[in-house]
């Protein structure tokens, strides 16, 4: 342990991140989607004279500034903060990576910033062939944001095998286009592209729903049809590059997915396939809704509709990103870094020289003799289990005794090929007096056993 | 081709009536709508329930294989366990929304001429649905569907005179066992069905005759002024469209919060802590405890009773106190007992739960 551990207490820390990014996720897509529809739309209108259309894409504008420059920007800098906090040791490794892809992102969030916010106020005061320049320089720069990212976030899935053959030697960088490139780098391109393209066309339904269709029935039918469309192209395409995503992901961890079809058996890993569950459910309530509600009957649409469509959108955003998440299981960085940020490389040294052999510090509101046992929980346990709330350790043990611990743990440390745990756990890194060590602290836990 | 066969269809199933019948009802547009959907998301998850229902009753075996079956419909068939959480948080979600709709039918007055008798047969749908949720609950007979219906069945117990006779005849013995599953699942998939669907048809053919009931404000208003929309097909697509939330919403939480399954249950072994009837017969069991305290022994256990049983009686029979637009002073009554009913729910439901810690 090099690090000191964040302890977030009932949620644990890593919902703190995936809170954080879920929300971030919903204003960053829109960002880059809306980025695209702002200028298309501005563009139709200029052409055909539509001046009312006009109107309403100003107060678009303003809409979409407001959430993606305050409402994005900062969530974006909060995932930063989380995942330092949280995981330490995988954001060193994709710092030493990649800071110069991120020095590249900071430059096109600068522009991004810039330009959305002079395309909104510089509406009306400027030429519209250059106010229209301006949406597209934004639109560009706001793409390219997820260009640089995507390539971050699915390294951590998929590193890719010349990665993975100087990771740890201290040269990874030498190595940065391979990890950037790496398998799933165009699927997931593609998928969350036509993600941003829906997400603009559902956010773009807030705006429209609230034009009064009394006053302005004809404006009210256009837009949000015109809104709706934008929902096509993910429809479409989605399932096809869903498939493609999922081929290119190692088979082990396609292999999560179907976990969770025949049980719910406790300690059994099925949040993935519930997860995905939910995605299938949302994404065709999506589609029934905008098309029955929104491109049937454009006049009855009211912001409320528009409202409940962006919840479903935000349910299946939350889920599609929780079983990407999840699919990574048992690794942070894929066969490079589990999940508690132990490197696959350093098991050995670890069940040889000690899992604690580096840790200065134990807790002393623990009575000392569990303390060493409450570090290595702390360390290779609580990344995503906490004691009593999500994925609660009390809960999980199940009223197991000592010697029923010790086998979970044996079995944990052994770590065989055909361990059931071995598909989403890492394995319990440490000598046999340290397994004993936690076995003991987890017995208290569970047992109450010894006083504290 | 389409026409011809719309024609021959229509010429033997009057298709185009049916449809006038559905064009011709308007529902009320006005600050109070929200509630009207109430009474649809209630029908959309007894479908639900019927169809999940269906699902289960392919592979569940009642009696002494109870247990193992439920087990296995959870832990080996492909999506079993999905099913039966869709089956049991739909009967909770479905209970929920027959109060919604109850109170929200009470306080709009939807009970006054000529609508009694959709307040009547609600009242009886919603006893057949807690029942169907009392019977469902044993069906697993996993140690908390056990002893909770050991403790739900105090409830009939209660009754004075016949309670004891009512109790042995539900549980088939002295105990709740093998036999009282195979009761409780002829109750929950034959009986009731058979009671429930000619009362729902019935309850439906009232709400298509009378149409919405408009809340006592709205009336008040000159025809003129009140708006209203055709059912089909502009309320009718909105109502989807809820239903289509009440599917998500299930949905959600039957995939997030899959429904475990306890150990077997087992009268030898001692009642796990905290053991308390299902959250819709909270109220009555706190209330039926309170009332044994305040009024000790057996004078007191039938006063208990009779104070609980009026109550029910003068909620069935709101619609002959209060029955006209113009009962004034009736009406007003009739709210405040509708607001003390609520109160009393929630305070001992919340009570009950409070006592278990």
């Amino acid at each position: 342990m090099n690090y000191p551990f964040w302890d977030v207490p009932l949620i644990g820390s890593g919902w703190v991140i995936g809170c954080i990014a879920i929300f971030h996720v919903m204003i960053s897509h829109f960002a880059v989607g809306g980025g695209f529809y702002l200028p298309l739309a501005e563009r139709k209108a200029l052409k055909e004279g539509r001046a009312e259309w006009l109107q309403t894409l100003r107060g678009h504008a303003r809409f979409f500034l407001v959430l993606t420059g305050v409402f994005g920007a900062i969530s974006g800098v909060g995932i930063w903060f989380a995942i330092g906090l949280t995981h330490p040791e995988a954001t060193s490794t994709l710092i030493h990576n990649f800071v110069f892809g991120w020095a590249i992102e900071w430059v096109f969030f600068i522009v991004e910033l810039t330009t959305a916010a002079v395309y909104y106020y510089t509406w009306g005061r400027i030429p519209d062939a250059l106010h229209l320049k301006v949406g597209w320089v934004y639109a560009g720069a706001s793409f390219c944001t997820l260009v640089i990212i995507n390539g971050i976030l699915t390294f951590m899935l998929t590193p890719g095998e010349p990665w993975l053959q100087v990771a740890g030697t201290g040269a990874e960088a030498s190595r940065f286009w391979q990890a950037f490139f790496n398998p799933t780098y165009w699927p997931s391109l593609f998928l969350r592209t036509v993600v941003c393209t829906s997400l603009a066309g559902v956010w773009a339904l807030v705006t429209t729903s609230r034009i009064d269709g009394v006053k302005q029935p004809a404006l009210k039918i256009e837009l949000v049809r015109w809104s709706v469309k934008w929902l096509v192209p993910s429809f479409v395409l989605m399932p096809l590059l869903l498939g493609w995503y999922l081929w290119m992901v190692p088979v082990s961890q396609r292999a999560l997915l179907s976990l969770g079809m025949s049980t719910i058996g406790s300690g059994a890993f099925t949040q993935v396939t519930r997860a995905a569950l939910v995605i299938v459910m949302s994404s065709a309530t999506i589609l029934a809704i905008v098309y029955f509600l929104a491109y049937r009957n454009p006049l009855d649409f009211t912001f409320s509709h528009a409202v409940a469509v962006v919840g479903v959108a935000l349910m299946a955003t939350a889920s599609a990103e929780y079983s990407r998440e999840m699919l990574r299981k048992p690794y942070v960085v894929g066969r490079h870094m589990f999940s508690n940020g132990m490197r696959v490389k350093s098991v050995a040294a670890a069940n040889r020289n000690g899992y604690l052999a580096h840790t200065m510090w134990t807790r002393t509101n623990v009575s000392p003799q569990y303390a060493r046992g409450e570090a290595i929980f702390r360390g290779e346990c609580m990344s995503c289990h906490t004691v009593d709330g999500y994925r609660s350790m009390r809960l999980l043990l199940n009223g197991r005794n000592r010697a029923s611990i010790a086998n979970l743990l044996t079995m944990l440390h052994d770590y065989k090929p055909d361990s059931p745990y071995r598909r989403f756990m890492p394995p319990l890194a440490g000598t046999d007096e340290e397994v004993r060590l936690l076995g003991d602290y987890l017995d208290h836990l569970e047992n109450g056993a010894g006083a504290q | 081709m389409g026409s011809a066969i719309y024609n021959w269809l229509d010429e033997r199933l009057g298709l185009t009536e049916a449809m006038a019948l559905a064009r011709e009802k308007r529902v009320p547009v006005h600050g109070h709508s929200f509630w009207y959907y109430w009474g649809g998301i209630t029908l959309f998850l007894f479908i639900a329930q019927a169809l999940t229902g269906v699902l289960l009753l392919v592979y569940f075996r009642p009696g002494a294989d109870a247990y193992e079956s439920v087990r296995q419909i959870t832990y080996q068939m492909h999506f079993g366990w999905l099913i039966r959480s869709a089956h049991s948080w739909c009967a909770n979600l479905m209970i929920f929304a027959i109060f919604v709709h109850m109170f929200s039918v009470f306080f709009m007055k939807a009970y006054r001429r000529p609508r009694e008798f959709g307040w009547f047969t609600g009242l009886a749908l919603l006893a057949l649905t807690m029942l169907f949720g009392f019977s469902g609950y044993l069906l697993p007979m996993d140690e908390l569907s056990y002893f909770a219906t050991k403790v739900g069945l105090q409830i009939p117990a209660g009754v004075t005179l016949i309670g004891p006779a009512i109790e042995d005849m539900i549980r088939g013995g002295a105990e709740v066992g093998e036999f009282t599953v195979q009761r409780f699942f002829a109750l929950h998939v034959v009986v009731l069905p058979a009671l429930f669907l000619p009362l729902l048809g019935l309850h439906l053919w009232l709400v298509q005759k009378h149409g919405n009931a408009v809340p006592p404000a709205e009336e008040a208003k000159p025809a003129a002024a009140r708006l209203s929309i055709p059912f089909f097909p502009n309320f009718f697509a909105k109502d989807l469209a809820m239903w289509l939330i009440a599917l998500n919403v299930l949905a959600l939480l039957a995939s997030l919060f899959p429904w475990g399954l306890g150990r077997p249950g087992d009268p030898l072994v001692p009642a796990p802590p905290g053991i308390h009837p299902e959250w819709y017969f909270m109220s009555s069991f706190e209330m039926l405890k309170v009332l044994g305290r305040w009024f000790p022994g057996a004078a007191g256990e039938a006063l208990g009773m009779i104070i609980f049983n009026a109550g029910l009686v003068l909620w069935f029979l709101i619609p002959f106190y209060d029955g006209s637009n113009d009962s004034g002073r009736r009406g007003r009554i009739a709210h405040y007992f509708g607001l003390l009913v609520l109160f009393v729910l929630v305070v001992t439901t919340a009570a009950g739960y409070q006592s278990l810690k």
